[in-house]
């Protein structure tokens, strides 16, 4: 059954029409053109499909569209402000953390998720609060060294 | 091109070029595309492994809401079979061929419809009637038919049975590896695109241009008419190396409905559909004197292969170069079963080393040698089967520098003698030879007006880097800034180039980047050749070099001018120049060296609860010379995760009396996350490889070789079981 409904992303009120049983990550990439979110399992075991909804990390493969309605999501797409990249995604570029980028917008919304949850204490902590970000080409040491990196900047800053 | 040929072994460790794309969710992958009036397509798979499909009743799906076709056997016109492959052999059986079922996971119908969800409810709807007959399955089976040698790569030298028989001290063991999944995060994607006779497919793959000759054969098209476009890929690992039959199908599938059709696999589908790690035994049996020195190898490798499909596998194909051994046997075998074709997956042929690796640490025990010393004692420093020598070799320099980073002189030879509290400590080592090739490559590098240059191929970037060394590449050859150069890839319409995979790719391409930009330093002169107004009029190739925007003389900086103004005066928008690499190494005189490397590990077990944690490992790697050093340390890193998992975690599991694969999901396939991962120390050392023009060997895979029996030798040395199969689980730890 077809539904018309509206979801705010990135700051902007988007209206979709989409099936009852449409995924968040489905109606974002099919239906809203933001294809920045990635499917590597549909199955909620990747984190390739992590974006921030009211500014806490989900997994859009399991979350529907429908319910999505009047709640503030934000995808990779909507992270870097006037042209100018999120301190997250310039980190990821200087420590390579990343290969193929396929997994590389769910980590990213990730260690956005972990920095607010004040969960980047140590190179232990951000291990394992990024351990649900699957990444094959194995670019964890950089990932975790470009987290640690905005981690201690974010700190010396406040 | 002075620089490339220096004496430079580290290239700068510049940022990947493609960076801002990937970390702002802009670099399309082909699962991205979409187009006006795009419609979806579902995969049915078969849910037995052997028989025959009665009849199949597609009504309901038909009927189904949004539903523009149901593609069977029945009704799918005949598809011509795929080409031979170069480095691959035939290509995979065309779909919907016949009513016959090889494997569980086979695909016998694809259903579109207007969207996914109408496609995926649809495709529940057909219903299929078969008759099934007991499938063969498992690596011990005897009603499996084996296949000898069917590659024709088995190596012989002296007399290994002979040497066998009288050798002091004679080694026999078995090892077996699970099947592996190659698992890339991207979920393979196709979507197809008809224009009259002309197919546009965005296709995950790793080789465009045998893609494109796929689906040209396939469907009998020219091959001008086909366009494989794939500039960005969620990794393969060589899942992607072939065109499986869902891209057939979905290029079908947008011919007979007349729409663009996108197909993306599910993740169980992953694993029943591009290929998989096959599963291995071998039996390994070394002769040594009692000084340590190698007499004889007998190595037979086994594994398993699809019931109609080929695979080239070669377990053993590294087992006659690794060490100075003056008598080898090696045997290939496969086994044909009922399950899906498996393919190559990173580093095919590593699971020899594994055996190999174990086998001279266990020799080390018998002995009484430091398990270095002995590599050391059969040291290979010509090919051993050739006797040539090597292009390059610096395996004994990766044993010296990586031994002195681990620490290996701390380790006290003593079983279960490096304890720290309730762990046993182990450090264990393994040293790793390694194929590489150099395979055809073409290029097209042009230069502009405005000073920029653009290189083109059809070669592809699965988050190797090759966009970024093919952009410092040409910068350096071309004198110019990487902010200058523009890398075009991932389109087949391009020159071609060979697939990213047999850690190829960044060799091939660069040598043909080389080729190239000498053309078109030539190129530029011949263009000058008349002009009195210029400084370098007359002057031949080799007379001239590039920096800074400009060509000038090589005694005297002084006299050149840029290619800007060249091209200004000239009123030309652009110059243009091909190049090619095409190696032969019969006549060089030398044995084309792949990568070494030695991989020393340090394990930790609980003595009572049989945990396994690998506390580091040190990788000391010869790779020739390395292009961008940032790059080629997360690739190294990369696949030394993977091999963490292949020895740790992974294991694909066929259940034995149906042929399913029981956990086709990553609940339940467990690769490394990032809590897994201990600290990864990578060095790299040697020097430019003489029969690379570009002084580099491959990277791709060496960095998951060694690393599992580098674990499984520190488990013995910590506990004193000796694991012989991979994954080590707990179980056999306890
Ligand atoms: S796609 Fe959502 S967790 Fe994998
Ligand atoms: S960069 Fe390829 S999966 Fe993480």
């Amino acid at each position: 059954m077809d539904i018309v409904s509206t979801l705010r992303v990135n700051r902007t009120e988007r209206p979709f029409t989409a099936d009852t049983r449409t995924t968040l990550l489905d109606a974002l990439r099919e239906q809203l053109d933001l294809t920045g979110t990635k499917k590597g399992c549909d199955q909620g075991a990747c984190g390739a499909c992590t974006v921030l909804l009211d500014g806490k990390r989900v997994l859009s493969c399991l979350s529907l569209a429908a319910q999505c309605e009047g709640r503030e999501v934000t995808t990779i797409e909507g992270l870097a402000r006037d042209g100018k990249l999120h301190p997250v995604q310039a980190a990821f570029i200087r420590h390579d953390g990343f290969q193929c980028g396929y997994c590389t917008p769910g980590q990213i919304m990730s260690a956005v998720a972990l920095l607010k949850e004040g969960r980047a204490g140590s190179d232990e902590e951000i291990r394992e609060f990024m351990s649900g970000n699957l990444c094959r080409c194995g670019a964890y040491p950089n990932i975790v060294a470009a987290i640690r990196e905005v981690a201690r900047l974010g700190s010396e800053s406040q | 091109m002075t620089v490339v040929t220096a004496n430079k072994l580290l290239g700068d460790p510049v940022d990947r070029v493609d960076g801002p794309l990937k970390v702002t969710g802009a670099a399309p992958y082909p699962s991205d595309v979409t187009y006006p009036g795009l419609v979806h397509a579902v995969l049915v798979q078969s849910t037995i492994a052997a028989g025959t499909i009665r009849s199949i009743d597609a009504a309901d799906a038909e009927a189904a809401p949004g539903v523009l076709a149901v593609i069977t056997h029945e009704n799918a016109p005949a598809l011509a079979e795929g080409p031979m492959t170069p480095l691959l052999g035939p290509a995979p059986p065309s779909p919907l061929k016949d009513n016959r079922i090889l494997h569980h996971g086979q695909h016998v119908a694809i259903v579109v419809a207007e969207t996914l969800e109408q496609a995926t409810a649809a495709a529940r709807l057909v219903r299929i009637d078969y008759e099934e007959t007991a499938p063969v399955l498992g690596i011990d089976n005897p009603e499996a038919a084996v296949l000898r040698n069917p590659w024709g790569l088995e190596t012989q030298r002296g007399d290994a049975a002979a040497a066998l028989a009288s050798a002091e001290v004679v080694y026999d063991e078995t090892f077996a590896i699970a099947a592996g999944t190659n698992n890339p995060l991207g979920l393979f994607a196709t979507v197809a695109r008809w224009e009259g006779d002309r197919l546009i497919v965005h296709e995950s793959t790793q080789w465009p241009t045998m893609a494109r000759q796929t689906l040209a054969t396939v469907f009998n098209v020219p091959e001008n008419d086909v366009q494989v476009l794939v500039p960005y890929l969620g990794g393969g690992f060589g899942a992607g190396l072939r065109t499986w039959p869902h891209a057939i199908l979905t290029a079908l599938a947008a011919r007979l409905v007349d729409r663009p059709v996108k197909l993306v696999l599910t993740r169980p589908q992953m694993f029943t559909s591009v290929g998989h790690r096959a599963e291995t035994t071998q039996r390994l049996r070394l002769g040594a004197t009692r000084a340590g020195r190698l007499v004889a190898i007998d190595h037979v490798g086994t594994s398993t292969l699809g019931a109609e499909a080929a695979n080239m596998e070669f377990i053993s194909i590294e087992t006659g170069a690794a060490y100075a051994c003056p008598n080898v046997a090696t045997h290939d075998r496969q086994v044909r079963l009922n399950i899906p074709s498996p393919g190559w997956m990173r580093g095919p042929g590593s699971e020899g080393n594994f055996a190999i690796e174990s086998a001279l640490d266990e020799l080390s025990y018998t002995l009484g040698i430091d398990p270095l010393e002995l590599r050391l004692r059969n040291y290979a420093e010509v090919h051993p089967q050739s006797g040539l020598p090597w292009s390059s070799k610096a395996l004994r320099e990766c044993y010296r520098v990586g031994a002195e980073r681990f620490g290996w002189t701390r380790r006290t030879p003593e079983i279960g003698s490096m304890r720290e509290g309730n762990w046993l400590v182990g450090y264990g080592m393994a040293g790793v030879t390694f194929g590489g090739a150099q395979l055809p490559c073409q290029v097209r590098v042009s230069i502009r007006r405005d000073g920029s240059a653009h290189v083109r191929s059809a070669a592809t970037d699965i988050g190797t880097g090759t966009y970024t060394v093919a952009t410092q590449l040409a910068a350096e050859l071309l004198g110019l800034d990487i902010g200058q150069v523009r890398v075009e890839i991932g389109d087949s319409d391009l020159a071609p180039a060979p697939p990213s995979g047999g850690s190829s790719l960044a060799t091939s391409l660069g040598g043909a980047i080389r080729d190239a930009a000498g053309n078109l330093l030539r190129a530029f002169l011949n263009v000058l050749a008349e002009d009195h107004r210029s400084p370098l009029q007359g002057r031949r190739r080799d007379d001239v070099t590039a920096a800074d925007g400009r060509i000038h003389l090589v005694d005297d900086p002084s006299v050149g001018e840029t290619y800007s103004d060249i091209l200004a005066r000239h009123e030309l928008d652009e110059l243009a120049a091909d190049g090619e690499i095409n190696p032969q190494a019969d006549g060089a005189g030398m044995a084309p060296s792949g990568p070494f490397a030695a991989r020393f590990a340090e394990v930790r077990i609980d003595a009572e609860l049989g945990l396994l944690r690998v506390a580091r490992i040190v990788s000391a790697v010869d790779a020739g010379r390395i292009l961008n050093e940032k790059l080629a340390r997360s690739q190294i890193i990369g696949a030394t995760v993977m091999g963490i998992g292949m020895t740790m975690l992974e294991e694909t599991i066929f259940d034995p009396g149906s042929g399913r694969i029981a956990n086709a999901t990553f609940g339940d396939y467990l690769i490394p996350v990032n809590a897994d991962v201990p600290d990864l120390d990578v060095v790299f050392v040697g020097e430019p490889d003489r029969f690379s023009p570009i002084g580099s060997k491959g990277l791709g895979e060496v960095g998951i070789v060694g690393v599992s029996a580098a674990i499984a030798n520190a488990v013995y040395h910590a506990t004193g079981r000796r694991i012989r199969s991979l994954p080590i689980t707990i179980d056999q730890l306890l």
